[in-house]
């Protein structure tokens, strides 16, 4: 009985206002990413909303779906990713947008708009996006005479050999599976299990050249010039890319989308159910949509920008940056991860845990 | 009747420690491994919503049929097994000299030692794995110095760190503590005058330590080593963070259920078999500890 109870209350927890007994009024309640929003922009807005802005942090999707669904409540604004926003909205736990209180929505390239999980954009707005690529050592790379355009270069022994221990791959089952999927040639979202083991034979045969798998440890290695190669997310690359910079490292960390193909990760703001200032929450959201504030987020991160206005902005050698603003062509051979059903969750852990094992 | 008002003030408060603190959440456990998993994680609802379409809602084992439906499960657990045996002999073989030389020095020292010994807790536990991260490293002179001296033998150069070496050392030097005190506490109790009977009687310093104290020091070895074991089993931390492609262990798997793969019935199976592999060992170790100890009468 005990257990019983104990169980159910999990899935029907009311949870208190994440700042606890915060008393003042005029707060906006914002569940966001680790430093995905820079200093200046929430001093501005501040100032603009003469309110405070209050946030919490999260790291993975996963995690925020996990405090959501443990009780945690009173955001205002969340920022999922593509496949969490899908699971937010079959949940029922997003509020619709009020358009009419986001001029500043035009904005927004098309391209980033009427995504599979929100057509219309009825309860999400483009925030920021990164794609999984390959950075790598511009120098070494090219002494070893090496291709940095194409997933062969952590997939193919041809190549790996030349690089073995000097190469880092996400520790994502969706990701890796994603990237062998589409060196493969097919979808990300590729759900049959003979595609998915072909994938997974892929990996098994490249795995003896990884180093580890690695999600964030390769940032530090790529800019310190023991790994010459890794899968990650651009916004690292850029971090990875200024660092070496910044120390004065006598080679470059470069990264660029393979040809075949990449995920894309866009995130959107959104509103909770349990927001209780969708005013702030309208104003913030349209504040952000400016491209000056979208900019300073870019040239703080390196993430990716969906915002068309932003371009006059941002730092120059940024701006050329493709993998921060892809061109028409790069955006089509790119894809967002949809969510799994349980089933093929499982059958993916099972892959997985064998790749692991092997 | 006093007697029996003792016995449950004494044995009360324990017992109710283990059904709060394991037996009920064990239960918790049982029944979510008999549940379908939610859509977006957690548990599918027992019954089906008013005017539900079908839909798997209910009882199922198919979380247990799902573990026996492949061998790799199985394997993961012997290698789970396997490494947590490896750590608690290392740490066995590297904590007796310690607590020895801990309780047969001076009186004075001793609490000092000990202090010592459980100093490294005062910083956190992530901290001190993610330094050995360094001291593993590539470029740092531990390497450097191992790889200086592996060259000599021929050797290639060897990565030390996301090995399965570094994993053991991690988890080594995570949980040696938990063998050096109890083992002092054991240690510290010997009578000295058995030693000196035992060197009387023409005993030789061999014998008088094979025969006399590690005998004497069994329950202590088998309270350090259920301390040791037990953790290393489910720890996931240091294998995520030092391990390289191959160094998944069952924690490894049990969190990445409760995560990414958002499967809570087949990681709550996964935890139950776990819970059951310790407790036999828990059992059979006891067995092996009451023999040992009636043989050494």
């Amino acid at each position: 009985m005990l257990a019983l109870a104990a169980l159910s209350a999990g899935c029907t927890a009311k949870g208190g206002n994440p700042a606890g007994s915060e008393k003042e009024k005029d707060v906006l309640y914002l569940f966001n990413w680790n430093n995905y929003l820079a200093p200046d922009s929430v001093r501005r807005f501040e100032t603009a909303c003469n309110c405070r802005l209050s946030q919490d942090y999260y790291s993975d999707n996963e995690e925020m779906l996990a405090k959501l669904a443990a009780g945690a409540s009173g955001y205002d604004i969340i920022v999922p990713t593509g496949n969490a926003l899908d699971t937010l909205l079959r949940q029922g736990a997003l509020k619709p947008l009020d358009k009419s209180l986001l001029p500043n929505l035009r904005n927004i390239n098309p391209a980033y708009l009427d995504t599979a999980f929100d057509p219309g954009n009825n309860y999400s707005v483009p925030y920021a996006f990164t794609l999984s690529l390959i950075g790598f050592n511009q120098e070494k790379l090219k002494e070893l005479d090496l291709p940095t355009d194409t997933w062969a270069l952590i997939f193919e022994p041809r190549y790996l050999e030349k690089i073995k221990g000097r190469v880092t791959v996400l520790d994502s089952q969706r990701e890796l599976m994603a990237a062998a999927l589409k060196y493969l040639g097919y979808s990300v979202n590729d759900a049959s299990e003979e595609h998915w083991k072909q994938a997974a034979a892929l990996i098994v045969r490249a795995k003896p050249y990884w180093a580890a798998f690695s999600n964030a440890g390769y940032i530090k290695e790529l800019a310190k010039g023991n790994l010459w190669v890794a899968h990650g997310y651009s916004n690292d690359m850029f971090q990875a890319a200024l660092d070496a910079k910044k120390t004065g490292r006598p080679f470059t960390v470069g990264y660029t989308v393979p040809k075949e193909g990449a995920v894309l990760a866009l995130d959107s703001m959104v509103l909770h159910r349990s927001g209780r200032r969708p005013d702030l929450a309208h104003q913030f959201i349209n504040f952000m949509l400016d491209g000056r504030n979208s900019a300073e987020l870019t040239n703080l991160t390196g993430s990716g920008n969906p915002n068309e206005d932003a371009m006059r902005f941002i730092e120059p050698e940024i701006a050329a940056n493709k993998a921060i603003f892809p061109d028409a062509e790069l955006l089509g051979r790119l894809e967002m991860l949809r969510d799994l059903d349980r089933r093929q969750r499982r059958l993916l852990s099972r892959l997985w845990t064998e790749i692991k094992l092997r | 009747m006093r007697a029996i008002v003792a016995k449950m003030l004494v044995g009360g408060p324990p017992l109710v420690f283990l059904l709060v603190f394991f037996a009920a959440p064990s239960m918790i456990m049982v029944l979510s491994s008999f549940r379908f998993p939610g859509e977006f994680g957690g548990l599918a609802p027992l019954a089906a919503p008013e005017g539900g379409t079908g839909g798997d809602y209910g009882l199922t084992a198919e979380a247990y049929q799902f573990f026996f439906s492949d061998v790799i499960y199985v394997e993961i657990f012997l290698k789970s097994f396997g490494i947590a045996m490896a750590t608690t002999l290392i740490c066995l073989v590297m904590a007796y000299p310690l607590a020895l030389l801990i309780a047969r020095s001076e009186k004075r020292f001793r609490n000092l030692l000990v202090l010592l010994v459980v100093l490294p807790f005062a910083s956190n536990f992530l901290i001190r794995i993610y330094a050995w991260m360094i001291i593993l490293g590539p470029e740092s002179g531990f390497s450097h110095f191992v790889n200086a001296i592996l060259g000599v033998f021929g050797i290639a150069p060897v990565t030390l760190l996301f090995s399965p070496f570094a994993v053991l050392v991690g988890m080594v030097y995570v949980h040696l503590p938990f063998m050096v005190l109890p083992l002092y506490t054991n240690l510290e109790k010997h009578d000295p005058s058995l030693l000196d009977a035992a060197q009387d009687l023409g005993a030789t310093t061999w014998q008088r330590f094979w025969r006399v104290t590690w005998p004497l020091s069994l329950p202590g070895i088998f309270s350090g080593s259920a301390l040791v074991f037990i953790p290393v089993l489910g720890m996931f931390a240091v294998p995520d963070i030092l391990g390289g492609t191959g160094d998944i262990l069952i924690g490894n798997l049990i969190k990445d259920q409760f995560l990414g793969t958002r499967d809570w019935p087949f990681g709550s199976a996964l935890s139950i078999m776990l819970t059951l592999a310790v407790l036999s060992v828990a059992g059979l170790s006891t067995w092996v500890a009451r023999s040992a100890m009636r043989h050494g009468q």
